[in-house]
Formats: C-alpha cells, sequence, structure tokens
C-alpha cells in the first residue's frame, strides 16, 4: 500500500490573532542600544546589564551552527528583540485585557479549570501577563512566577543560578537569549516540599515578527518534586518568527523534576531551544518534549548527571508536515558513577515533512556502573517525507551498559489491513496505529494535554491516505 | 627564517613527476591535478570538519615523509613475509605485492591468466586497460578530500584485477602492500572491476614491521561491480603501531551485484578508515563486517556508508570492536535511502567492548531516510565483560585470562563467521587469539628495517 502524500488540512487552529497592542517595543533588529534598552525598560541591576552586553558580543562573533536544519531564512535585523504587552503585571483574572482573555478562551484554558492548575503563568509575547499562585503553595514557601519578578523579588537565589546551566556562550542561540532574554518562568520549590499539582505555562507569540526569547529557571532543592508544563500555540503570520528560549533546571539531592512541553507554533516560526538540567545524588530530572508545529525545530533537552545514582529520562515526540523539520532529540551525559538514563524517540514524517532525532550519550571516566537504553522510532506516512538518525554515543568507561536502537519504517501494510479486515476504514486505522505509536509519550502527559494533542494529531492525519 | 628543502624523495611536487613520467597523457594530467587539489585543500579539522571531530591528524606533516625510497631499499624479506602471511591463509590465491617502489611480486595467476582474468599494478592497468581503470577511478575523485587527492598524486604500483564478463575467477587474488622504515609515505591501491555476472574473492593486506616506526599509509580501493556480479572482499590493516592510516575503501555495485565486505582492523597508530557501499542497481545486496581489536595507544576510526541510490537494495553491517588500555574506537555510520530506492533495506549493529579504565569507544550510527516503503534500522551498545559470565568459566575452573579469552572470541565469533574466506577467517581467528592473550599482532615479523 503507498501512502499517498496529501496536503495537510490548512487550517490552522490556533491560527488567530488579535489586532497588536504592545505598548512599548524595541525598534527591530539587535544592537548595544537594544540590549541596553531592554534591560533599562524592566529597571534591572546592573550585572544583569553587563551578562546581556557579553551575551550579544558572543552572539556577534559566534558562527552560525553549521549542522542540522536549514536556518538560512532567518533575517537577525527584521526581528522585534523585546516587545511589552501590557504596562503593569497583572494581579488578578480581572485586570487582564479583555482581547488577551479572549486568546486564552480560544487556546481552551476555562477560568474553570484555574482552580485546578497551581498556577497559571500564561506568557503573552515578552512579558507575562498574568500568573496566579494557589495560596498554599506561596505558603510552602515554593516560588512560581516569572523571570523578571523572579530577578527582582529573589535576587540572591536567582543570580546563584542564573547562567550557571547554560552560560551564554554555550550556543549561538543560548547567547541570542542571554542577551535580549525576557519573561518565562522561575520556579523554586524549597526543600523537602512537594508540589502534587503540576504548574502551567501558556506561552504565545502574538507580533508579527517578533521573536520570543523567554527565560525559564527552575530550581529544587534537596527532596523536592515539582512537575512543570509549558505548553505553546501560537497564530499563523506571513513572515518567519523566531523563538529561541532557554531553560534551565537545578535538581538538588533527591529531588525530582519533571517537564513537559507540547510545541505547537505556527509552521512560520524557527524553534531554536536550548533546554538542559543537572541532576545531583539521587536526582530524577524528566523531560517529556512533544513538537508538533514549528517551520523549524532544533531542541536537544539535556541531562548533565552529576551526581550518583541520579536518573535522566528523555521521553521525545515529533510530527513534520508539509515545510517542516523537526531536528530533535536528547542529550544524556554521565559524569557521575552509577547513574542512569533512559531516552525513547518517536517521530512520524508527513507531507514532506521531515523528523531527524539527534541525540548525545556521554560517559566520563569516572562515571562507572552506568547504564544507558536509547531507542528511536520512526514513521514514514509518504514518499516524500524523509526522517534521519543522528546519535552520537561516547563512552570512556568501561563498567557501562549501554544500548541504542533505531528503527525508520512505514505504516505496515499488515497492521492497515488487519484493521481494515475488522471493519475500520482505511484513514481511521492509519490514525490508530500512529496514536499507538505515540502511545510511549502520550501516556506521560496530563489527561488535558493527551486530548488536546490526540485531537492535533488527528486533524494533522486526517487526508493522509489514499 | 630558514628555508625548508625538500626532502629526497619526500611526499611533493617531485615526488608527483616521477609518477608523471611515462604516464598516459590523461593519467599525468589527472595526477597533476590532484596534486593541485591536495595543496588547496586544508587538512581535516577537529573543528570544522564533522566527521573528523574525534580524529585529530593536526599534526600528521604529509609532506615529510617519503614516498620515493631510492633504490636502496630492497624489502625482500619484508616481501617475504607478506608472502608467509598468504601461504599460511591462501596458497592457492595469485599473490600481488607492492612497496613503494611499486609492483615487486606477481605470482601464481596461471589460472587466472588462463581464464581472462587480467592482474596487473594499475601503472601496467593505465597503458593497457585504461577504460577499466579509468571507470574505477571515477569512483574516487581526487577533489573530495585532502588525502584522496593525495593518494590520486602518488599511488604506484598496486593491484588491478579485472575480470571479464561471466566469468567466475576460480582462486582469489591476494595483493599485499607494505613498507618499512620510519618516514616511510605508502599509497596502497587495489582496483577492482567485475564485470556483468563476473565473481572474485579478493583479499587485500596492509602491513609494516612490528613496532612503531613513524609511518604513514593512504589508501584507496576503488571496487565496481557490474550486473550480477559478485565480490567476495576481506581487508586485514596490520600496519605496525606507528603507522597513520587513511584509508576510503569503495564499492559501486550494480544490478543484482552482491558483494561481502569483510574488514579486519588491528594495527596502525592512527586509522580513518572509509568503508563504503554505493547501491547503484536495482536490486544489489551488500554486506559489510568488520573486526577491530585496539590496544595500546591506538586511535581507529570507522566511517561506513551504505548508499541505497535504487530499488530493491539491501545492506547490513556489523562491526565489532574491543578496546584495551588507552585505545580509542571511533565508528561513525550512515544509512542513505535515496527517494527513488523503495522497498530498500539497511541495518546496521556496532557493538563495542570495553576491556580496561581508559579505554574509550564512540559509536554514530545515522540515518538519513527519504523513502517510506523501506526499512532501516541500527544498534549500537557498548559494554564489558560480564562478571556472571566470567564468575561461570572460573568456578569451572578456567584461569581467569582463558575464560576472558573465550569471552572475547565469543563477542568476535558472529563477525568472525562472516568472513566469507576461511583461510582468513582462520588466520584472523589466531590474530585474534594473539590479541587477546596481549601479544599485539600489529605488524609483521622481518628483518627488514627500510623498504
Amino acid at each position: 500500500m503507498a501512502v499517498e502524500a496529501h496536503e495537510l488540512t490548512k487550517d490552522y487552529k490556533y491560527g488567530f490573532h488579535d489586532a497588536d497592542i504592545s505598548v512599548f517595543r524595541t525598534e527591530k533588529g539587535l544592537s548595544e542600544a537594544v540590549v541596553a534598552a531592554i534591560s533599562d525598560h524592566k529597571h534591572e541591576p546592573e550585572w544583569m546589564l553587563r551578562f546581556r552586553l557579553k551575551a550579544l558580543a558572543h552572539f556577534q562573533k559566534r558562527a552560525m551552527p553549521a549542522w542540522g536544519a536549514d536556518l538560512s531564512g532567518i533575517d537577525f535585523d527584521n526581528i522585534y528583540y523585546y516587545v511589552k504587552p501590557v504596562e503593569e503585571q497583572s494581579r488578578s483574572w480581572d485586570d487582564v485585557p479583555a482581547s488577551i482573555k479572549e486568546t486564552f478562551d480560544k487556546l481552551g484554558i476555562p477560568e474553570a479549570e484555574r482552580k485546578f492548575l497551581a498556577g497559571v503563568s500564561a506568557q503573552y509575547d515578552s512579558e507575562v501577563v498574568y500568573h496566579n499562585i494557589r495560596e498554599d503553595l506561596g505558603k510552602l514557601g515554593v516560588v512560581f512566577g516569572d523571570c523578571d519578578t523572579g530577578l527582582r523579588e529573589h535576587p540572591e537565589i536567582f543570580r546563584k543560578y542564573f547562567g550557571t546551566v547554560i552560560p551564554p556562550n554555550d550556543n549561538k542561540f543560548a547567547a541570542l537569549n542571554s542577551a535580549v532574554w525576557s519573561g518565562g518562568s522561575f520556579v523554586y520549590v524549597p526543600a523537602g516540599v512537594r508540589v502534587d499539582i503540576p504548574l502551567q505555562a501558556y506561552f504565545r507569540i502574538n507580533s508579527d515578527n517578533m521573536g520570543q526569547f523567554e527565560r525559564t529557571l527552575i530550581i529544587a532543592e534537596e527532596g523536592a518534586y515539582v512537575h512543570y508544563i509549558e505548553g505553546c500555540t501560537a497564530p499563523n503570520y506571513s513572515s518567519d518568527s523566531l523563538h529561541s528560549a532557554v531553560v534551565e533546571i537545578i535538581a538538588h539531592k533527591d529531588a525530582h523534576v519533571r517537564y513537559t512541553t507540547i510545541q505547537n507554533w505556527s509552521d512560520n516560526v524557527y524553534n531554536l531551544v536550548t533546554k538542559r538540567a543537572v541532576a545531583y545524588q539521587g536526582a530524577k530530572v524528566e523531560w517529556i518534549d512533544g513538537n508538533l508545529g514549528s517551520k523549524v525545530t532544533m531542541k536537544y533537552p539535556a541531562i548533565y548527571l552529576m551526581g550518583e545514582h541520579a536518573h535522566g529520562e528523555v521521553l521525545s515526540a515529533a510530527f513534520a508536515g508539509p515545510g517542516q523539520h523537526q531536528d530533535a532529540g536528547a542529550k544524556c551525559i554521565h559524569v557521575a558513577p552509577h547513574t542512569t538514563s533512559n531516552i525513547v524517540s518517536r517521530s512520524i514524517s508527513k507531507g514532506g515533512g521531515r523528523t531527524s532525532y539527534r541525540g548525545h550519550i556521554k560517559v566520563y571516566p569516572k562515571a562507572e556502573d552506568v547504564r544507558v537504553n536509547v531507542r528511536c522510532d520512526a514513521l514514514l506516512l509518504d514518499e516524500d517525507s524523509q526522517s534521519d538518525t543522528y546519535p552520537y554515543m561516547d563512552v570512556e568507561n568501561p563498567e557501562v551498559t549501554i544500548g541504542h536502537e533505531a528503527t525508520v519504517s512505514r505504516v505496515g501494510e499488515d497492521q492497515i489491513f488487519y484493521l481494515m479486515s475488522r471493519g475500520i476504514p482505511e484513514q481511521d486505522a492509519t490514525a490508530l496505529i500512529v496514536n499507538g505509536f505515540f502511545e510511549p509519550f502520550v501516556k506521560e502527559l496530563p489527561m488535558e494535554y493527551a486530548v488536546e494533542l490526540n485531537r492535533l494529531l488527528a486533524v494533522q492525519m486526517e487526508g493522509s491516505v489514499g | 627564517m630558514s628555508i625548508q628543502l625538500p626532502i629526497a624523495g619526500a611526499v611533493g611536487a617531485a615526488a608527483v613527476e616521477a609518477r608523471r613520467a611515462g604516464a598516459p597523457a590523461w593519467l599525468a594530467e589527472r595526477r597533476s591535478a590532484a596534486w593541485e587539489a591536495f595543496t588547496e585543500l586544508p587538512m581535516p579539522s577537529p573543528q570544522r570538519d564533522e566527521d573528523w571531530r574525534r580524529t585529530d591528524v593536526s599534526e600528521l606533516r604529509l609532506e615529510e615523509y617519503i614516498a620515493d625510497p631510492g633504490t636502496a631499499a630492497a624489502g625482500e624479506a619484508l616481501l617475504q613475509a607478506m608472502s608467509q602471511l598468504r601461504l599460511r591463509a591462501a596458497p592457492e590465491a595469485a599473490f600481488v605485492a607492492s612497496t613503494r617502489r611499486g609492483l615487486r611480486r606477481r605470482e601464481g595467476t596461471d589460472m587466472l591468466d588462463a581464464q581472462g582474468v587480467i592482474i596487473c599494478s594499475l601503472d601496467d592497468a593505465a597503458v593497457q586497460h585504461p577504460e577499466q581503470l579509468r571507470r574505477a577511478l571515477s569512483t574516487v575523485p581526487p577533489e573530495e578530500s585532502k588525502f584522496l587527492a593525495l593518494w590520486n598524486a602518488l599511488w604506484r604500483g598496486g593491484c588491478f584485477v579485472y575480470v571479464p564478463p561471466g566469468v567466475e575467477a576460480r582462486v582469489p587474488v591476494w595483493a599485499a602492500h607494505t613498507a618499512a622504515g620510519a618516514g616511510a609515505a605508502i599509497f596502497p591501491a587495489t582496483v577492482a572491476v567485475l564485470d556483468d555476472r563476473a565473481s572474485l574473492t579478493l583479499i587485500d593486506v596492509y602491513a609494516s614491521p612490528a613496532g612503531d616506526d613513524d609511518m604513514v599509509s593512504v589508501a584507496a580501493t576503488p571496487l565496481v561491480l557490474g550486473e550480477g556480479a559478485r565480490l567476495d572482499y576481506c581487508l586485514l590493516q596490520q600496519w605496525g603501531m606507528g603507522t597513520w592510516h587513511v584509508a576510503t575503501h569503495r564499492a559501486s555495485a550494480g544490478r543484482d551485484a552482491r558483494l561481502r565486505f569483510f574488514g579486519a582492523t588491528l594495527g596502525a597508530r592512527l586509522q580513518k578508515a572509509y568503508w563504503e557501499v554505493l547501491l547503484d542497481g536495482q536490486g544489489a545486496e551488500a554486506t559489510l563486517t568488520g573486526i577491530c581489536f585496539g590496544d595500546g595507544a591506538q586511535h581507529l576510526d570507522h566511517q561506513s556508508l551504505q548508499d541505497h541510490r535504487a530499488p530493491q537494495t539491501r545492506s547490513d553491517l556489523l562491526l565489532k570492536v574491543a578496546v584495551r588500555d588507552e585505545a580509542r574506537s571511533i565508528y561513525g555510520g550512515l544509512i542513505e535511502v535515496q527517494r527513488r530506492a523503495q522497498q530498500s533495506d539497511g541495518y546496521v549493529q556496532n557493538r563495542n567492548l570495553m576491556l580496561s579504565r581508559g579505554a574509550r569507544a564512540s559509536g554514530i550510527p545515522r540515518l538519513e531516510i527519504k523513502a517510506d516503503d523501506v526499512r532501516c534500522s541500527h544498534g549500537v551498545t557498548a559494554g564489558h565483560i560480564d562478571n556472571d559470565q566470567r564468575f561461570y568459566l572460573e568456578s569451572r575452573g578456567v584461569p581467569r585470562a582463558e575464560a576472558d579469552r573465550l569471552i572475547v572470541r565469543g563477542f568476535m565469533q558472529d563477525a568472525l563467521d562472516r568472513c566469507p574466506h576461511q583461510g582468513v577467517r582462520e588466520l584472523l581467528t589466531e590474530l585474534l587469539d594473539e590479541e587477546i592473550a596481549g601479544h599485539p599482532v600489529a605488524g609483521v615479523s622481518s628483518d627488514e628495517d627500510v623498504a
């Protein structure tokens, strides 16, 4: 059976956008003046301005990556690096401008749902416009706010960790983010505190040609637990947008941090994100990373296993439709002995889309008794699509057990036949198989996300069988 | 400021001129162009070139090595040692041996001569069979890389084999390449062209005296398989522990052709070897198998390519690597399936056995799949000797050293089993046993100092 290439349903479900209501934005392009204006506008301390300028210098010096996806379409001079939509940070839902509320409604965040959420911090353009922390969490000393407020209100903790996991000179896009970052989440969980309900933030891009450079910093003290969820969806625009985030996680002794993302940027967005966690003794870090949208995504959530018995887990799912390239993966760097990691990647390419798994496993000489398992599976739904696997594995200690496996295949004729022989139409059969293929990922999501993801996949799969 | 004078016989323009003299015009021209490309191309850099990130040759000064040793270096004893190796593994084989001075031995070819199989040096082939040689050389263009450029400029002698249509070569061809002496530069060349439905077993051996003389070997092996052709290719790399070795083995397989490629990497201080198969014709099939044992400070890098360019092509690679002491193994592989190569099947398996602290292994098996009706997969593992296995054997009275030997042998066995020539398989089993027992077998025994 040849699965024919069909155009995806062209309607981008969340492709609405509001009239531009920004109240402050820098001029297009990047310069020391723009960076200084951002810092000044935010009334930042001197050290942050210096940090930003140093990062800018590095960004300007650093060459574009010579590997990975095609980034030649990015015009750095044609991007707004900072846009602030409303004057003041909202304190309650009532203060949020009506047009923004509408956006959230379209995104399906009913007010009622907020009751179930520990706090909602929704990033609208560059500035967090709304966040709400459940009172009891506040009493436990849990901080959940935007990163700018974190810098202002928790300067000591902030400065101690900020930029330590991902230094500005890590890569060109981390440098860019470090120079112009704005918004994102700041999460601090004190020792022994378990945050039972996921902390959620919705990120949005709204202005044409506006880059979004949010910065997230999560610190879990000894024995703490937190699950952070970031969902992304962006309106359609005619010209390309750039999203370049930096996410840093510090999991102290025996802490457990889970970070869930479903990225569904509209298909003109360059999504170039650096995400990295450090896991100390006995800590556990999980990245649950779904990539459905964007034109180009380059994102490889990393875990540095720094202490004995630390564990890392990356669960990655990617879907690339027409014109999309999902270059996603995972890195697990084993620095300490008795550490373990597990990577599972599932990707689907359709209608000329391209998915690439790019991963790195490194075991340092002193890291004995390390166990690693990597499993990558890719499905190709038609003959125009492409799937790549680029796993890097460097082992410098003999006492290891490492396995990596990857397969690329198409939806099996016999699977389809089996389902069709039981009266299931071909299209539904394909959708079922695709859903089953993503199952290891979907089952790790909170229910509302699982529902939304399945709905999105159903939309993507429409007309995929000829 | 001192002016560096060229060393007599060194890698340089004079050496190219020496090879242009007497060569047909097309070859003389090709060598000049190749030398020009060599001088223009930069050395591969770990910073700039992705597939050289883990293998650093920036300290290698190619122009300081001697390509032309003059007449003093005879190498008779070394050639004798190479011949002995052949007699041990494949006494039936026709024997062709080259040193830096060119083709030195051509023995036992009667049966193949009678079949119309052509066996000669590349220099002779350039004059007598230029079309076949050019066909093969076109797959290893000089402008592709610094090392291929140098090889194209400076190869000498070597082994050219042409098997006419429908001819099944009755005995194998054994091509030996050898050199000796600190500062030696050799450019081994083995070329095989199998016409339609022809078949051949080709055994390619690189070796130098045991020891750690600083030498360089830049090799290329273009192999061309016509429609329905069958080639069994066995490669034994056994350079001394001081040799830098960069080699490109590239086979192109026509419709329904079948290649069995088997390589053993035992020697060299640093190796960068490309094992590539281009499946050009529908239904072409290739198995690639490698065993590699690294010890001391060896740095052994294999890069494989399985390029599926036509429908219904199949490839299967298995590389078994054991590293001990401070040795380091790099494996980079790519399965590429082009859009028109539907119903293709590609497989890669790389298994690494880490035998001591300080040993390192990297595995980078890549897939680039542009056709949907395919099956492609790969697996990489790294592990160490399982204490349970060791305990099991020790508890039955097997001494520890012997237990480890058995375990490593067991690890290598399925790869060894895929060696298409029985005599070579037995030779390799013995060499491997010596390696495991701690007697590195890089290099051959010879009293020769220079060759």
